[in-house]
C-alpha cells in the first residue's frame, strides 16, 4: 500500500521537462497551415513551437489575463487593437502574415453556377447562406461584398444565417442551400464537397487580415519575433499559401476606422 | 495507445487525481467539524462549498480568472510580485477540477460522519483517546466507505470537468485533458479523432459508477 502511495504520489508530482519552446496562439483557422510552418522552422533551427488553438476573441482575453504566450495571431484586427489598447502587446512588433478572400460556393452538383457574386441575384438561385454578421467576421465581409455588388435587396429573402462558417459551409455540402459565401481557405479545405463558383473581389468588403504581434509580457519575444520573421518568410508563406491563405494586403495595417 | 491519446488520458487523470485530493484534503475536516459543530454562518459555508454543483461551470471559470488571473483581484498581487498568473497553469485546471469536485466529496463525507454513533467516540474518550487519536483511530476508520464513495464520485466529476478548463486552462494541443480533446477536434471539423477519447472517458465513467454502486450497495447489508 505504501509503495503504491509513493508511487501515485511521484506520478502527481512529476512533470515534463520544460524546454525552452514558445507559445503561440493562434486563430484556430490557421491550424494546419501554422502547423506545416513549425514543422519546417523546427527543421530549419532545431527551435519548437507550442500552439494554443481557439477562437481569436477566445485568446485575446485569455492573454489579457495573463496567460503566458509569446506571440498572438489573430484572425482579424479588432482582437489585435483590443490587446494594444490594453497595453498587453508590443506595437512595434505587429504584422499582418496572411489575406484571405471570400469565394462563392455551390454543390458540386450544379453544372452551371453564376460566375460572379451579382449572378447570386438571379432566379435558379433559391437559397444562399452566410455567416450570422454580428457575430461571424466571414458573414460581416459576405454582407458588406453583397451590399458592394448592389445586390442586397434582390437576395434580401434569401439569406440563410449560419452561427459559424462550419455551418454555412455544411449547408452547401449538403445541397440544403443554392450557394454560400466562405474564405477560399474553407472551401479549399471542403475539398470535392463544394465547388468554387466565383472570387469575390478583395476591394469588395474590408480587407480579411491576419495580424500578429508579440506579446509584452514574453520573457521570450526574441524567439517568438523570429518565428513571426519566418511566417513571413518565402517558406512561412508558401506554407500558407498551400491553405489557400492569399499574401498580406499592402494596406490593411491600420484598423479600418 | 497513440501519443495523440496517450497524452490527454494522462493528463486528466493526473488532474483529477490532484483535484480529488485537493477537495478530500479540504471536505474531510470541514466535513468533520460541520458534522458536530454549530457555529455563526455555518449554512452559508456550507452553501458556498456546495453550490459549484450546480453553478455553471463558465461561473466557476470566471470567478477564478477574476480572483487570479493576472488582473484579478488577488491575482494582480502575484503577478506583480511573483509575476505568476493561474491561466494555462495546470493549478488553474487542478483548481477548476477540484471546486466543482469538492460537493460530491462534501456531501457523503459529512452523512458519514454525522452517522456514527457517538457513543462510541464518547467510549474512546474515556478511555483516554486525545482529539487527533479519536479522529484517526475511531472517527475515520467508521466513515471509510462514505468517503470512498465520496472519492469516487469526486473523481469521476474531475474528470469531466470542461467549462471552466476550457476558460484557464485553454487549449493547447500537447496539453489537452480527454474532454478538451473533444472539444478541440470537434472545432477542428475532426468528429473521428474524438472518438477514442469519447470511449474512454464513457467506460472510465461507467466503470467509476459501477464501484459506486456496489460500493453503497455494500454499505446496506
Amino acid at each position: 500500500m505504501k509503495r503504491f502511495l509513493s508511487f501515485i504520489f511521484v506520478f502527481l508530482i512529476s512533470s515534463a521537462a520544460a524546454a525552452e519552446t514558445i507559445t503561440v496562439a493562434a486563430a484556430i483557422s490557421l491550424k494546419d497551415a501554422l502547423t506545416v510552418a513549425a514543422k519546417q522552422y523546427k527543421a530549419q533551427t532545431g527551435e519548437e513551437v507550442e500552439f494554443s488553438f481557439a477562437a481569436s476573441g477566445q485568446l485575446a482575453s485569455q492573454i489579457q489575463n495573463g496567460a503566458p504566450v509569446d506571440l498572438f495571431i489573430s484572425a482579424a484586427n479588432k482582437q489585435i487593437e483590443d490587446l494594444s489598447k490594453a497595453g498587453a502587446i508590443d506595437d512595434s512588433t505587429r504584422k499582418v502574415i496572411a489575406g484571405n478572400s471570400l469565394v462563392v460556393i455551390v454543390p458540386p452538383e450544379n453544372k452551371s453556377p453564376p460566375d460572379s457574386l451579382k449572378g447570386l441575384a438571379g432566379g435558379k438561385i433559391k437559397r444562399i447562406a452566410i455567416g450570422e454578421p454580428r457575430t461571424v467576421p466571414a458573414g460581416q465581409y459576405a454582407q458588406q461584398a453583397i451590399k458592394h455588388a448592389g445586390i442586397a435587396a434582390a437576395v434580401k429573402d434569401k439569406l440563410v444565417m449560419g452561427a459559424n462558417v462550419r455551418q454555412v459551409l455544411d449547408y452547401v455540402e449538403r445541397g440544403e442551400v443554392s450557394a454560400s459565401l466562405v474564405y477560399a481557405t474553407d472551401a479549399k479545405m471542403a475539398g470535392e464537397k463544394v465547388r468554387v463558383a466565383a472570387t469575390v473581389d478583395a476591394d469588395a468588403h474590408e480587407p480579411i487580415v491576419y495580424p500578429a504581434a508579440v506579446v509584452k509580457a514574453s520573457k521570450k519575444a526574441v524567439a517568438a519575433k523570429k518565428f513571426l520573421e519566418f511566417v513571413l518568410s518565402e517558406k512561412g508563406q508558401a506554407a500558407l499559401k498551400e491553405f489557400g491563405f492569399s499574401p498580406p494586403p499592402a494596406v490593411a495595417v491600420k484598423s479600418p476606422k | 495507445m497513440t501519443e495523440a491519446l496517450w497524452q490527454p488520458f494522462y493528463l486528466s487523470l493526473r488532474i483529477s487525481a490532484l483535484a480529488t485530493l485537493v477537495a478530500l484534503l479540504i471536505a474531510v475536516p470541514v466535513a468533520y467539524l460541520n458534522a458536530r459543530r454549530r457555529y455563526w454562518g455555518k449554512s452559508l459555508f456550507e452553501g458556498l462549498i456546495i453550490v459549484p454543483m450546480v453553478l455553471p461551470p463558465t461561473v466557476v471559470g470566471y470567478l477564478i480568472i477574476v480572483m487570479l488571473g493576472a488582473k484579478g483581484l488577488t491575482g494582480q498581487f502575484l503577478n506583480r510580485w511573483f509575476s505568476y498568473s493561474i491561466m494555462f497553469r495546470m493549478e488553474g485546471a487542478v483548481l477548476a477540477a477540484a471546486i466543482v469536485a469538492l460537493p460530491l466529496l462534501y456531501l457523503p463525507a459529512r452523512a458519514a460522519f454525522a452517522a456514527i454513533d457517538r457513543e462510541l467516540e464518547d467510549l474512546a474518550r474515556v478511555e483516554g483517546a486525545n482529539r487527533f487519536q479519536l479522529f484517526w483511530h475511531v472517527s475515520l476508520p467508521m466513515s471509510m466507505k462514505g468517503l470512498t464513495s465520496g472519492v469516487m464520485l469526486a473523481f469521476a466529476r474531475a474528470l469531466g470537468e470542461f467549462g471552466a478548463t476550457v476558460m484557464v486552462f485553454g487549449i493547447r494541443e500537447n496539453k489537452l485533458t480527454l474532454p478538451l480533446s473533444i472539444y478541440f477536434d470537434y472545432t477542428d471539423n475532426n468528429m473521428g479523432r474524438a472518438m477514442p477519447a469519447v470511449v474512454i472517458l464513457c467506460l472510465l465513467s461507467l466503470a467509476i459508477t459501477l464501484l459506486y454502486n456496489r460500493s453503497a450497495l455494500s454499505r446496506q447489508t
